[in-house]
């Protein structure tokens, strides 16, 4: 029972850290998106 | 409290540029990074034009490494053969540099070549130390080491017309050194930045190196291209401001040393993500101002050279009638600052360490 809790808890705790990795990922690529888009619409 | 800066033509609060000149300065010495891709930015937003920006910001970096390399030249850490033949590359590229600045300068589209070139390098940087301080804070918790690869060897080290360097212990073709400085010059003379972003990881990962030899090596560079760049700019257009360079050379040498003091007592690394996420939002800043906003508007203020007082029009006369020794005086300046700092910070040490031995 105690060792299932602590699978569990791993399990979450992997989760949320792989929820922020795509999020900063995702933060990052709309960035790129923003500035590349940015740039394309100024010079046309 | 505004005081006027007869090159550049506008008011500025010199309590905000000596507070802000510290803080990148802080950040400078925390970090190990060159403060130039961050200051130059912030004095776009208080208001001073781009051009002036990057011109003034040059010089501070050239008061800043003469005071860093004065230091290492007196604990011997330099590769000077090395950082000759980067020179070399570099005062070409500087030249090309500021050919392509008066190019852009002419056809009135300066302004926006540097606002993205700053977006686009804050972008690029902040996303890279941003993923390298992740991964770091990663491999800490699940407790891994990086394995390195403990000699890689490029194409770029085929390369013919090979010379030996006894200090770095390397047996190196001179065009390396020479296109890293070639672009080194070319990105510091368009941007005002010493460039040691580029230089320091190409001097470690490229030429290979010893990494005691680098930070040296790479202020040694820094100075001579710097004073190529602050040159040009004055001689060309004489936009060398001594008030602003006063105020940024304080502010970023007092900055520098509190940085320094804080790196030694805390972990830096897990900062570097936060100094990551501050590039970013620089980064961004420009890019609202570059796409949203028709004009950056700037609190200039027309000022008759009437209205100055004796110091401001003996500098805009000096700039104006005399750019070759404007441009001499204006880096003879900058050594006489960075070398009069490096000295003042080894007397300080020195004193520190009389009054501990007293005290005990």
């Amino acid at each position: 029972m105690f060792l299932s809790e602590i699978k569990i808890f791993n399990k979450l705790s992997r989760l949320k850290t792989s929820y922020i990795k795509v999020g900063i990922l995702m933060s990052l690529l709309a960035y790129w998106g923003v500035i590349l888009v940015g740039t394309f619409v100024t010079f046309n | 409290m505004e005081v006027f800066l007869p090159i550049a033509q506008v008011f500025v609060n010199p309590i905000e540029i000596l507070l802000l000149s510290a803080i990148v300065g802080v950040l400078s010495g925390l970090f190990g990074v060159g403060g130039g891709f961050l200051m130059t930015p912030f004095l776009i937003f208080l208001g001073i034009p781009p051009a002036y920006a990057v011109a003034n910001e040059a010089n501070n970096i050239l008061a800043t490494s003469v005071s860093g390399s004065t230091t290492y030249y007196l604990k011997n850490i330099l590769d000077y053969k090395m950082g000759f033949i980067i020179v070399i590359g570099g005062a070409i590229g500087t030249t090309i540099g500021i050919y392509t600045f008066t190019y852009f300068k002419d056809i009135g589209k300066i302004d926006t070549v540097i606002s993205l070139a700053y977006m686009y390098i804050l972008a690029i940087i902040g996303t890279l130390m941003l993923v390298e301080s992740l991964r770091e804070i990663d491999q800490a918790k699940r407790n891994v080491l990086a394995k390195k690869k403990a000699h890689v060897h490029y194409w770029i080290h085929g390369l013919p017309l090979r010379m030996r360097f006894p200090k770095s212990k390397l047996y190196e073709s001179i065009f390396t050194p020479i296109f890293i400085g070639f672009i080194v010059g070319f990105i510091a003379a368009i941007m005002g930045i010493g460039g040691a972003f580029i230089l320091v990881p190409a001097m470690i990962y490229i030429i290979k190196m010893p990494t005691k030899l680098v930070p040296g090596t790479s202020l040694f560079v820094t100075i001579f291209v710097s004073i190529i760049v602050t040159f040009l700019h004055s001689f060309n257009y004489g936009s060398i401001d001594l008030l602003l360079v006063l105020m940024l050379v304080i502010g970023s040498i007092i900055g520098v040393q509190v940085g320094q003091k804080i790196g030694e007592r805390i972990d830096s690394s897990g900062l570097r993500a936060l100094l990551a996420i501050l590039l970013l939002i620089v980064g961004i800043a420009i890019a609202y101002d570059t796409f949203f906003a028709n004009e950056i508007l700037n609190n200039v203020q027309s000022t008759k050279t009437k209205d100055l007082n004796f110091f401001s029009e003996f500098i805009i006369d000096f700039s104006k009638e005399m750019p070759f020794f404007y441009g001499l005086f204006t880096i003879m300046f900058a050594i006489i600052l960075g070398v009069a700092a490096a000295f003042m910070r080894k007397f300080v040490s020195n004193l520190k360490i009389k009054l501990l031995i007293k005290a005990k």
